[in-house]
């Protein structure tokens, strides 16, 4: 079909946003293109040689676009790119900068779960998953990607308000000899050496050592 | 134009993985000089014609010193070489004499601080920056034979080492490691510490 | 056994300063000098000293010279990695010569692969598109 008169606006800014490696397609609107306007989207493998239409990106009036299926294989890196059309005009198509799902996604803290005795918190830590097609898909925890995954653990004691530290590999830990009857909060943090990548840290779990029988 | 003397007296101090190169002031009385460092890696040397890279924070400065870490980020051979300007006029270069390895920094022990919470070991680290890990060895007083080691990559304000037993005194001394040269500080200074508990009890 | 300390976290963060500056200078978004075409993810876990080997020779002898940009701060994040790759390049030399990074027919013929899609384009052109998939090389090399 004649191509249409390309003197849109460009879409601006679009980049991939990955956390756990869903990775979406985000733009902006082109400037002053008010309602109406619609999109469409492809994504090639770099390396290879063509481009590939993401069906249920076309003719849309959002503004992001969910590659995480067309992406997942992260030893591949990628490109995206949208065209914007309104009335019969269109724009360029604009592209995203080199997309390593390995190195550019962002990582969700870890899962804390926490129990305690008299004297003793037993903290679990739980990776998060890699994204995944779909539930009754197969889990990957981030653990395989990266190897060398460690985890940063807080622990606050509410009374003293002091705050400690430990850095672990694997996903458990006990911290003994606390004081009976006392509030603790913990809150941990993933973090990997190379590629350089940090969680944030995990919201609090407080709990209470039980009381002195 | 007459030429500048180059400066005299280059020299590098480099302490705990922070490299500084330094020299002597040229005088030109009434004048403001201004210099500027050019390095020159293994790699330049051997595989890019001798060719030399300006490092632009130390372009035109007065400042007699400057702060070279971020260029000298391999384990290989560096040169250095430093300029003056006056106006128009300008030095020949004055290069440092030898080469520079960051293997020969030299590392200091860290600064530590040794904390009893309870039962609970801790130890404060310094923050020295993203090349330095710390080997921390910690031993109930009198059982040397019996050493305990902890690896701190990270360093978080207040680390926790491990749990003691009211009672004996604790010992603590710590030095970094700086695995891109693959080298040691000497230890710090021992600390020792004893539980804070009222009772005594024993871990099975 | 070919054990090597390299500090890749050094040469991981000089290449993040620079990688959206070089890869924006490749526009060739349909040829990789590395995955072409085949991964490195498709070497065996027995010839990946051999081609690491290789390849650090290769970025040594060939990439790095043919990089030099208008930027000065490129340039040196560039002497930066280069001159850690040569210290690591002297250690696999080691390696080899000690008979401990052995070179068998299937990675040489990759590496023979990855130079000929290095000679298929003018040579600042394929420098700076290898320069730009450093990422790949440290991708697989960290990869277990």
């Amino acid at each position: 079909s004649g191509e249409l008169y390309c003197s849109l606006p460009n879409p601006r800014n679009v980049h991939f946003e990955s956390v756990n490696m869903k990775n979406v397609l985000h733009w902006s609107a082109p400037e002053g293109a008010g309602d109406g306007v619609l999109y469409k989207v492809k994504y090639s493998v770099y390396g290879v040689g063509k481009w590939i239409r993401k069906p249920e990106c076309r003719n849309i009036n959002r503004t992001w676009c969910d590659l995480s299926s067309e992406t997942s294989d992260y030893e591949e890196q990628y490109y995206a790119s949208v065209k914007a059309f309104l009335n019969g005009m269109c724009s360029d198509w604009m592209e995203t900068t080199r997309f390593n799902p390995l190195t550019d996604t962002k990582i969700d803290p870890p899962m804390v779960s926490v129990s305690s005795t008299e004297k003793s918190i037993s903290i679990i830590l739980t990776a998060p998953e890699k994204w995944k097609r779909s539930p009754e898909g197969e889990s990957i925890s981030l653990l395989q990607v990266y190897p060398g995954l460690q985890y940063n653990v807080s622990v606050l004691n509410k009374k003293t308000k002091k705050r400690w530290f430990f850095s672990i590999s694997n996903n458990t830990l006990v911290v003994p000899w606390l004081e009976p009857g006392t509030a603790y909060c913990v809150s941990a943090q993933i973090y990997v050496t190379t590629p350089l990548l940090h969680s944030g840290f995990s919201k609090e779990h407080c709990i209470a050592t039980l009381k002195d029988k | 134009d007459a030429l500048l003397p180059a400066p005299q007296n280059i020299s590098i101090l480099s302490t705990n993985m922070k490299h500084f190169l330094t020299w002597s002031p040229v005088i030109i009385q009434g004048e403001t000089v201004r210099y500027s460092v050019e390095f020159q890696g293994e790699y330049e040397r051997e595989y890019a014609n001798e060719s030399w890279i300006p490092i632009c924070e130390c372009s035109l400065i007065t400042a007699t010193v400057c702060n070279i870490t971020e260029d000298i980020s391999a384990t290989v051979a560096y040169n250095l070489r430093v300029k003056a300007d006056v106006g128009a006029r300008r030095s020949e270069w004055g290069t440092l004499k030898g080469f520079f390895n960051r293997i020969t920094t030299s590392l200091t022990p860290p600064l530590m601080k040794v904390i009893a919470d309870g039962y609970h070991l801790l130890v404060e680290l310094e923050d020295m920056g993203p090349a330095f890990q710390f080997c921390v060895l910690y031993w109930k007083k009198g059982q040397e034979s019996r050493m305990q080691q902890k690896v701190v990559k990270e360093v978080r304000s207040v680390v926790h080492l491990d749990t003691m037993e009211a009672g004996p005194d604790y010992c603590v001394k710590a030095q970094t490691y700086v695995e891109a040269i693959n080298r040691s500080s000497s230890f710090s200074q021992t600390q020792c510490v004893r539980a804070q508990g009222g009772r005594s009890m024993w871990l099975v | 056994l070919c054990r090597i300390s390299m500090s890749m976290t050094e040469i991981r963060s000089g290449f993040s300063a620079i990688k959206a500056n070089i890869q924006a200078r490749d526009p060739i978004r349909t040829l990789s000098i590395l995955s072409y075409p085949h991964s490195l993810h498709k070497v065996k876990s027995s010839d990946r000293c051999c081609i690491t080997h290789q390849l650090f020779n290769f970025y040594v002898d060939k990439v790095f010279k043919h990089c030099k940009t208008e930027d000065s701060y490129v340039n040196r994040k560039i002497s930066s990695i280069a001159n850690s790759f040569l210290s690591v390049k002297r250690k696999l030399r080691q390696c080899h010569e000690q008979n401990k990074c052995m070179c068998g027919q299937e990675p040489t013929e990759k590496f023979k692969q990855i130079l000929a899609n290095y000679e298929g384009l003018n040579v600042t052109s394929a420098a700076i598109k290898s320069l730009g998939e450093l990422d790949i090389l440290l991708d697989w090399m960290e990869k277990s």
